[in-house]
């Protein structure tokens, strides 16, 4: 025997055993033939699984994406992210709306030819049905504080909901059309609501949407199919592919490679890169985020009392005019970002972007301080009553940008005489401190809600007393609150903007945070993917009328649809 | 002693052993359950990130699934569901454990399996090679590869071999267990193939990591073996050196290694774990590290304890392969 054939001996034989593992496990399922008459396959590279693909109880980012392809509401908030009144809202399953005179009740009228995946009309009962299980405690669902408005919904007929409001508001339509995905109550409600949560239809959901679910592979694909049937239009591809990699560089090796079409996050290293290959593309649009140095303003150690630092307004202004906002976002996100303006974004219709900021102004900065009594000592750190000018700033370990942001701001607060640490803890650490309120300073980021009014959860009275509340600055500003409620009931848009921007102008003035960067949407695609306008609060709104040309399609493409008899609605590995 | 004596010594062998499993496995529910409730957070602190949820909201999720009871009840209450077989339901995954780690496990069985197959029998191969001639410049290019690759962090060899064999020359694919879209339009064959061909860079990765170990740990045992009598016994019978070395060098130098297929088990499992997470491959790695991110005590504890008990009956396969492997062993 030759080396040769002892080193093949040795190595050949489980090679031999892996392939046929391999192929074992690949057993079970029969070969089918290639098509050649689809219209478009998209895969989406995506780190995270989703949490659910039940709309009310789906939480995570992923879930709400596929789930508003199976499910509709009784219609969308158009491109404008207008929420009051109906003024730009598209119909779905609603072909049309009539108000009452008082506005406590809006007549909402079917398209008679909705039909569910299973071919079952949707019916008025649906809407009602939905609307209870929304709020329904023993649900638990995570939206449920959106629909407190709601006082009921009646079945005029079988195709004509009614919704009867406790109160009027001017965002009434968009909550009661916009907010809730209708679900079929000839699946769902055969199950107790106490059982919902955990049964297995949930895995395997009954929409109306123009894409219906094909098959959800935990931890590794989720897959949709065209809806054919659908009574407005299917969708113009034939299927989407999410593909989970948690690991970053993984997901961007798919899209790199072409395995995978689409990106939903191009980070600032990859932009060349994604530039320079000739069958991609970086596509970008204004974000729907803000992120922002959240300051304590109570004591962690004595519950009600003001922080030793930033109970002091005057101290937390020019702590804000000390931070060069523009350089630092640069620095960090590339051209990727804009610095943040306040508790909203530039993409809100609501929002003027000519709000007046405080200043970068490091030398009116030092006065300020001076004239707060904290003087600079030897070593460059201020000290007021024998006390330094000293606070940590906590950082998410997940977010490199916030890290690397939280570096860049302990510098720039070094240069006005603040000693500042920085501090890196793992996620769920960091949310328990958020909860305990135990911090002096948190790099945070919000997503917008379409309704600018929801801001109060995140910095109104209200939120601030409350344990485990959003609120954690415990920010409480009677005058913001009560510019807040009268800019939310303005009943145009042209009213609510001047209202809104006194809301803000406020609590910038407050500064209870130092509002650091608006991320764009920063999206990868290959080329031969025609995308339709990427709604700037959810990317994926207009998912099914995303095209491939003929001339254009790849093997992918061309598989052509499949039903889910052909399949089996779940598999493992 | 008699045939029916060693079987009983067998017998009561594996009773001693199986006894001791169920203890060590006991002790690891026990512990993983104990550490992961002090973790900081829960399974739903992650939605204060959501400004729609209350603090109401989420202690009615928590009420929901008794997590607001003392901890000794929360315990109680689990280990008799474990004894009843259930493994209780995943919050992050919104399904029952044993059907979230009832589609991981075969997955990381394949992937550790394979690796283990291909790191030792790589390892044992290159052992062989440089055996032959100690000193030459194969065995110090081998034995300096294997320094290389087994000082490597198994992360970056996870991300080198993205980078490599997925973007620069992209040859196989860069994540998942299967092609998401082709891989039902395929024949048998080619399925089989697209199996392999996702399974190749994560199980390699692995096993260029133990077969690193392996090789330095071989050679050694075949250079310590090579100088005994019986080797010049054979070779004075006139045997072949390439039979000498494979029927009796070998088969003596294989009796520690089998040892180190016991431990390296363990190794293999939490390697995957961080392999398993860069190739985006569906296995109990993934499901576990999320776990452990989403705070979901039950599939952490069940995790734990199906790899414990996997590695706890490897441990008896090894000491059982010793005995196939060195017949001394039986007699003893």
């Amino acid at each position: 025997m030759t080396l040769s054939s002892l080193v093949g001996r040795t190595i050949g034989t489980p090679v031999a055993g892996l392939v046929f593992l391999a192929g074992l496990a690949g057993c079970g399922q029969s070969g089918r033939s290639t098509g050649t008459d689809g219209r478009g396959t998209v895969v989406i590279s995506t780190a995270a699984d989703a949490d659910g693909l039940f709309p009310p109880l789906v939480r995570t980012t992923l879930g709400r994406a596929i789930s508003q392809q199976l499910f509709e509401p009784l219609a969308s908030i158009g491109d404008s992210l207008n929420v009051i009144g109906d003024a730009g809202f598209e119909p779905r399953l609603a072909d049309r709306w009539d108000w009452s005179r008082d506005s406590l009740s809006i007549v909402f009228h079917l398209n008679p030819g909705a039909r569910w995946h299973d071919g079952v009309p949707v019916r008025a009962a649906d809407v009602k049905f939905t609307q209870h299980i929304y709020v329904d405690s023993a649900l638990a669902t995570p939206d449920a504080s959106l629909f407190a408005d709601i006082d009921s919904v009646s079945v005029r007929d079988s195709l004509t909901p009614v919704f009867w409001f406790k109160r009027r508001s001017p965002h009434e339509f968009y909550v009661a059309a916009a907010e809730m995905e209708i679900v079929p109550e000839h699946v769902y409600g055969k199950v107790a609501t106490t059982a919902l949560a955990s049964s297995d239809l949930l895995r395997h959901p009954i929409g109306s949407g123009r894409f219906k679910f094909l098959r959800w592979t935990p931890g590794a694909t989720i897959e949709i199919v065209s809806n054919d049937a659908h009574y407005r239009a299917p969708a113009k591809l034939d299927r989407v592919i999410w593909t989970i990699a948690p690991d970053f560089s993984a997901a961007s090796a798919r899209f790199l490679n072409g395995e995978a079409d689409f990106l939903e996050s191009i980070r600032p290293e990859m932009l060349t890169q994604v530039e320079r290959a000739p069958n991609l593309k970086v596509v970008s649009t204004p974000g729907f985020r803000y992120g922002f140095l959240a300051l304590n303003l109570q004591d962690p150690m004595r519950p009600g009392a003001p922080h030793r630092l930033f109970g002091d307004r005057a101290l937390r202004r020019a702590l804000t005019m000390a931070v060069d906002r523009g350089s630092i976002v640069r620095s960090v996100f590339d051209t990727l970002a804009v610095p943040g303006l306040g508790p909203m974004v530039h993409a809100m219709p609501t929002t003027d972007t000519t709000v007046a900021e405080l200043p970068f102004d490091p030398a009116r900065a030092t006065r300020l301080l001076d004239s707060l009594g904290w003087r600079e000592s030897s070593n460059g750190v201020r000290y007021r009553n024998g006390l330094p000018l000293e606070f940590t700033i906590v950082t998410p370990s997940s977010s490199k940008e916030r890290g690397r942001l939280a570096v860049l701001l302990q510098d720039q607060f070094k240069r006005v005489g603040a000693r500042v640490k920085v501090q890196t803890l793992e996620i769920n650490t960091l949310m328990q401190q958020l909860a305990k309120r135990d911090f002096d300073a948190v790099m945070a980021s919000w997503p917008m809600d379409a309704n600018p009014a929801a801001v109060r959860q995140n910095w109104g009275s209200e939120a601030a007393h409350e344990k485990g509340s959003s609120n954690y600055t415990g920010y409480a500003s009677a005058r913001f609150d009560a510019q807040l409620d009268r800019a939310a009931s303005a009943t145009s848009l042209a009213v609510a903007r001047p209202l809104f921007t006194q809301a803000y102008q406020t609590i910038i003035d407050d500064a209870p945070a130092v509002w650091l960067f608006e991320p764009d949407n920063v999206v990868g695609v290959q080329r031969r993917i025609h995308l339709a306008p990427l709604r700037v609060d959810a990317w994926w709104a207009h998912l099914a009328d995303w095209s491939v040309p003929a001339g254009e399609r790849i093997e992918r493409d061309r598989v052509g649809m499949r039903t889910s008899s052909e399949k089996p609605a779940a598999r493992g590995g | 002693m008699t045939g029916g004596g060693r079987g009983r010594g067998v017998a009561a062998f594996m009773a001693s052993r199986l006894a001791q499993a169920v203890v060590v496995i006991a002790a690891v529910a026990t512990f993983v359950f104990v550490l992961i409730h002090m973790a900081p957070g829960d399974p739903f602190a992650a939605a204060l990130d959501n400004p729609h949820v209350t603090e109401s909201m989420r202690a009615r999720w928590r009420a929901a699934y008794g997590l607001d009871r003392p901890l000794g009840e929360q315990y109680v209450r689990y280990i008799a569901n474990l004894a009843r077989g259930d493994l209780g339901w995943s919050f992050s995954m919104r399904r029952p454990v044993r059907e979230v780690l009832g589609d991981a496990l075969p997955n990381t069985l394949l992937l550790a399996g394979s690796a283990l197959v291909l790191g030792f029998g790589a390892g044992i191969a290159l052992a062989v090679v440089q055996a032959r001639r100690p000193g030459s410049r194969a065995d110090r290019t081998i034995g300096a590869v294997s320094m290389f690759f087994y000082t490597m962090p198994d992360f970056w060899l996870a991300l080198m071999m993205v980078l490599i064999f997925a973007y620069w020359f992209p040859i196989l694919p860069a994540a998942g267990a299967i092609d998401p879209v082709m891989h039902d339009y395929m024949g048998a064959g080619a399925r089989g193939l697209d199996r392999v061909r996702h399974l190749v860079l994560p199980a390699v990765t692995l096993a260029l990591l133990s077969a690193a170990g392996v090789a330095r740990y071989q050679r050694a045992e075949l250079l310590r073996v090579l100088p005994d009598d019986f080797v010049r016994t054979a070779r004075a019978k006139g045997l072949p050196e390439h039979r000498i070395l494979t029927r009796h060098v070998l088969r003596n130098a294989l009796i520690p290694t089998v040892s180190l297929l016991g431990l390296s088990l363990p190794v293999l499992f939490t390697g995957a774990v961080f392999v398993e997470r860069v190739f985006a491959w569906p296995g109990m790695g993934w499901v576990v590290l999320n776990a452990v991110a989403t705070r979901d005590y039950p599939l952490v504890t069940a995790g734990v304890i199906i790899a414990a008990a996997i590695v706890t009956v490897a441990s008896l396969a090894t000491d059982l392969l010793y005995a196939v492997v060195d017949p001394r062993v039986q007699r003893h």
